[in-house]
Parts: C-alpha cells; sequence; structure tokens
C-alpha cells in the first residue's frame, strides 16, 4: 500500500482548520485571543514519544473517536498553563476549582468537536466522539495507551496543532492520534501521484535520527564540549508553518542548498550566546570578541560545514543515494526571515514540506543548536520509494 | 488562508502569519513579522478606517504549483482590495505600504532572487491599481518585522538588532 502526500496534505489542512475552530472556541469561552502557531503531522515511534513529551507534566482532556475515523484525540496543557486557565475560567464563571476543572473537562469536549468538525464531512461518514475523560500524567503517559503501544508496533501518526496565545503564557497542543491501519487506508491515494509505500515510513525515523548524530558528533569533536541530540523529528507541515515554528528570536547560523537526491536546504541555527560558546570552544585559548563579529560568523562556518556534512552523510546511508551542498550562507536575523527565502524557494514545487527538526543540546543544557533540513518532497518520495521494503 | 476579523468583540492586535491577510474596520494593530524574502503589504482607507495587512510569500501565483491566493504578490493584492471594498473602503482611496523583500540568502540559482521578484511585482500592482504609495522599506539582506496602527496610519519596522523605524 502506498501513502500519497497530497492526502496528508489534505489531512493536515483538515487539522489546521480544526485548530481555528478550537482555538475561536477558547477566544470566545475565556476571552483571551488565541492563535494557531502551526499544524503538522508526523509518524512517530516510541522513542520519539519518549523524547517529545519526557520531563513535562501535563493536565490533559481525552477524547475517543469512531466510525469514519477510529483514534484518540488530546488536548494537552502543560501543568502550570492549565492551572492558568483554570485560573481564567474561574473568572469567568466565579466557581469553585472542581468546578474550574470540570469546566477545563467542557471546554476540551468544545474544542475537539471543533477540531473534528469539518473531517467527517471530508471523509463522507459520521465520526463519534466517546466522552472526555480529564487526566493528568508526567511524560508520554498523556497520550492514551493505545496510542503507545501502536507507536511501539509500528509507529503512529501524530497530528500535532499549537495555539499561542496573545498576551497570556496559555499555549498548548492538540493532538490528534488516528488508528493506524485505517489512517494509511485513508492516505491510499489514485496511483501515479506522489507516494511513498506504506512500509518505507519507517525510513523517515532513521533520517531524523542518523543526520542529527552525525550533526552532534561533528560538533562534539570540533569544540570539545559533549553534544546530545534531544529530539529529532520529520514533520510534515504546510510550508508556511515553517517559519513560525522557528519563531522570531534572533538567530546565528548558516543556509545551506543540498543538491542530489533528494535536493533541499538546510539550516543550522544557534542562539546568540550559544553561537559564541561553540566558537570560543573551536579557538584554541578562547575567543574574545564583542558580540557575534567575524571570528564568530568563521567559526559558525567551518562548523556548521562540517555539521552538514555529516547531516546528509547520515542521509545518504539511510536513501543510498549521494547528496551534496553548497558552501555556507551566514546569517543572523530573525528565525523566522531566515527562513522566509527558504520556505520561497521550496513554494515554487511545493505546498507542504516534510522538515527535519532536530534539536543538539550541547554541554549540558548550556547551549543548544537546531537544525532544520527541508529536502524537495517529491524527490524524497522517490528516493524512499527506491529504497528496498525493510518490513 | 483567511483571516477576517468580523467578531463584535474589539481586539487590540493581531497578528498574520504567512499567507495570511486581515482586514480591520477599527483601530486593531496589525502585525506580521518575520519578513525575509517575503513582503508585508499593507493597504489604508482613512476615509472609511478600513485596513489591510497581507504577508505574501512569492511574486506570483503562475510559477507555483498551488492556489493559495494570500501566497503570491499577484493574487493576493487584488483579494486584499476585494476583502477591504467589502467592508466599505473605496478601492481609488487605498493607500499602500510595502515592507520586506530583502535578499538574505545568496541562492546558486539563476532566477533571480525571490525579494526581488516580489518587490517589483508588488511595484507593478500598485501602479496597476492606481494605490497610492506612502511608505516602503524594501530590499538588503535583514529581517522585519512590522506593525501598522490604524488609528495613526503609521508603519512601525522592527529589524532583529532592535532597530526601529516609523514610516
Amino acid at each position: 500500500m502506498k501513502v500519497d502526500i497530497r492526502e496528508l496534505g489534505q489531512f493536515n489542512h483538515l487539522a489546521s482548520l480544526g485548530a481555528e475552530r478550537a482555538a475561536r472556541s477558547l477566544s470566545q469561552l475565556t476571552g483571551v485571543q488565541m492563535d494557531v502557531e502551526v499544524t503538522d503531522v508526523s509518524l512517530v515511534t516510541e522513542n520519539v514519544l519518549a523524547e517529545t513529551f519526557t520531563g513535562r507534566s501535563f493536565v490533559g482532556v481525552e477524547l475517543g473517536l469512531e466510525g469514519g475515523l477510529d483514534g484518540e484525540t488530546v488536548l494537552a496543557f502543560e501543568r502550570e498553563r492549565a492551572l492558568k486557565l483554570q485560573e481564567l475560567l474561574l473568572q469567568a464563571t466565579g466557581s469553585s476549582d472542581e468546578l474550574a476543572q470540570s469546566s477545563v473537562t467542557e471546554l476540551g469536549n468544545i474544542m475537539i468537536g471543533g477540531f473534528i468538525d469539518g473531517w467527517a464531512n471530508h471523509l463522507g461518514a459520521a465520526i463519534n466522539m466517546t466522552p472526555p475523560k480529564y487526566t493528568e500524567a508526567v511524560g508520554p503517559r498523556i497520550l492514551p495507551d493505545q496510542a503507545i503501544k501502536a507507536a511501539k508496533q509500528h509507529g503512529v501518526f501524530l497530528f500535532e496543532s499549537r495555539l499561542e496565545a496573545m498576551d497570556v503564557d496559555l499555549d498548548f497542543s492538540i493532538y490528534m492520534l488516528p488508528e493506524y491501519r485505517q489512517f494509511v487506508e485513508l492516505l491510499s491515494g489514485a496511483d501515479g501521484g506522489n507516494q511513498i509505500p506504506v512500509n518505507r515510513l519507517s525510513a523517515f525515523e532513521s533520517l531524523a535520527k542518523e543526520g542529527a548524530g552525525n550533526a552532534a558528533g561533528q560538533i562534539a569533536m570540533m569544540t570539545g564540549l559533549d553534544t546530545d541530540v534531544d529530539v529529532s523529528r520529520l514533520r510534515f507541515v504546510p510550508l508556511q508553518g515553517v517559519p513560525r515554528q522557528v519563531g522570531d528570536d534572533r538567530f546565528v547560523g548558516v543556509v545551506f542548498e543540498l543538491k542530489g537526491l533528494p535536493s533541499g536546504y538546510l539550516v543550522v541555527l544557534f542562539d546568540e550566546a550559544s553561537a559564541k560558546t561553540v566558537a570560543s570552544s573551536m579557538m584554541p585559548g578562547g575567543m574574545d570578541e564583542d558580540g557575534i563579529g567575524t571570528m564568530t560568523e568563521g567559526a559558525i562556518k567551518e562548523l556548521g560545514n562540517i555539521m552538514t556534512s555529516g547531516f546528509i552523510d547520515g542521509w545518504a546511508n539511510v536513501l543510498g543515494t549521494s547528496i551534496e551542498h553548497t558552501p555556507p550562507n551566514f546569517v543572523h536575523d530573525m528565525g523566522s526571515a531566515i527562513m522566509s527565502p527558504v520556505v520561497g524557494k521550496l513554494g515554487q514545487q511545493q505546498e507542504y514540506a516534510f522538515v527535519i527538526d532536530s534539536t543538539i543540546e550541547i554541554d549540558g543544557h548550556q547551549g543548544r543548536c537546531d537544525i532544520y533540513a527541508l529536502p524537495n518532497e517529491r524527490e524524497l518520495a522517490r528516493a524512499l520509494s527506491a529504497l528496498p521494503a525493510q518490513n | 488562508m483567511k483571516r477576517l476579523n468580523a467578531d463584535s468583540q474589539p481586539i487590540s492586535r493581531q497578528k498574520i502569519g504567512i499567507a495570511e491577510y486581515a482586514v480591520v474596520t477599527d483601530e486593531t494593530v496589525l502585525l506580521t513579522s518575520g519578513l525575509g524574502s517575503c513582503l508585508g503589504i499593507v493597504l489604508h482607507d482613512p476615509h472609511e478606517m478600513v485596513s489591510g495587512l497581507i504577508h505574501v510569500m512569492l511574486p506570483s501565483i503562475s510559477q507555483a504549483r498551488d492556489s493559495t491566493p494570500a501566497k503570491f504578490v499577484d493574487t493576493g493584492v487584488p483579494l486584499l482590495i476585494e476583502e477591504m471594498v467589502k467592508v466599505g473602503a473605496r478601492a481609488t482611496r487605498l493607500q499602500a505600504w510595502i515592507v520586506g523583500g530583502s535578499e538574505m540568502i545568496q541562492f546558486t540559482a539563476s532566477d533571480g532572487s525571490i525579494g526581488s521578484r516580489n518587490i517589483e511585482m508588488a511595484r507593478q500592482l500598485v501602479e496597476e491599481y492606481g494605490l497610492q504609495l506612502v511608505g516602503s522599506d524594501v530590499g538588503g539582506n535583514h529581517g522585519r518585522s512590522i506593525a501598522f496602527d490604524p488609528s495613526t496610519a503609521e508603519l512601525t519596522i522592527r529589524t532583529a538588532d532592535d532597530t526601529k523605524q516609523t514610516i
């Protein structure tokens, strides 16, 4: 069976419309203006779930879906934000803590209802929702057991819509985890489209892991600092969501064009402090430079070059193809503005992107580096289709 | 993606993402961030207090495979004008501001930078639709964030190094 990328795009679109409806309900109920930051979908395994959720404490509302779409939806707030929400609801209703908790559940019910509204239409079949369940958990246990079990077996499709509030720290996510087999069937499109055989989807995780692992190794070698890949995921997002995901903070980094199968772009970003830390570690005797100057630029370019070679070697290993990269383009600007020409370039050929988004921690929590790899969608599908089946 | 703020509840600020636009008929400040090669285009009818902002990514819909009009300069500008006229703006009275279109990255392809092609297309449309260009801050090699305040008809531009200017 094959997964049609256009279908995946269609479902991502439904999820993002749903998230906007959910955001509107929350705005109406709390008076806080909410925005959907981005909606992405990824095929994740148990490891990725662990990386994504571990160490965070959640309050959630969980609802099962049955019928046209089987699966689970979870509205997950990090604990302190859930408390903030309860506070807002208390102010709005003037009720007790217990009532606030039940109003969080009710709110979840309304929002998830809004979220899946539109899916039934698209599928031409009714979707029933089970009653909402209030949950509290640390780490991936905030997700339903079935989803964790499925992630262990063959991976699970995880839709995530991140919502952010305009003036209050109330950011949270809506997760949707459709039942794997049914969803794969829904994704199978007409032949001849832009498709990836289902049994090659497992290569997604290797693509995310291998590249980031190699890049982290190169940082360690060049700087002598400890490095660790914190999270590395392959997400499927509408192109315009990518700059938003990176955010408006100022970064120091390098952008590369990739040539080969697949072609694409690779962006390595450090926050300013991390850029200075790694640059200084690369110089014998350290570095004494005010702000981000030519010394930091030179070091980041050199490091970026080596990281990128490592990253695409990892890909070449998984895909059995050869990929090369251009010399580094140095950037020091708002993250979102750095990504803007990259998504612009890809936007001439495609509407969605597979984004490999890896975070490398440097020297414990002292520094961090984000790598975004955006391969050409059709070429990636082609390279994956050419792979021998893995299971 | 469409973002029309038709709610009765007054909102003081509204954020617009890439390939999105908003039209307001009150003093809501319109914001967009992360303009690299993209363009932020603001249109304003001071007489009817109708303001719109669109964040476009590419010059022309004919050069891409998708059909989201708000993503392209050549379809986004007419769309914004149309939506503004719907709520009372007069097309012939519209003032315009254009910001962005920088060349942050030197790509190897020979088809010219997206930033400069976006600027060229926007200027062409300003002429075509007879818009009154009040201000522009385009090109260069840095990113920009903008905020348009309808109450003063002023556009504030911020860059990553925190320099601010109003046009």
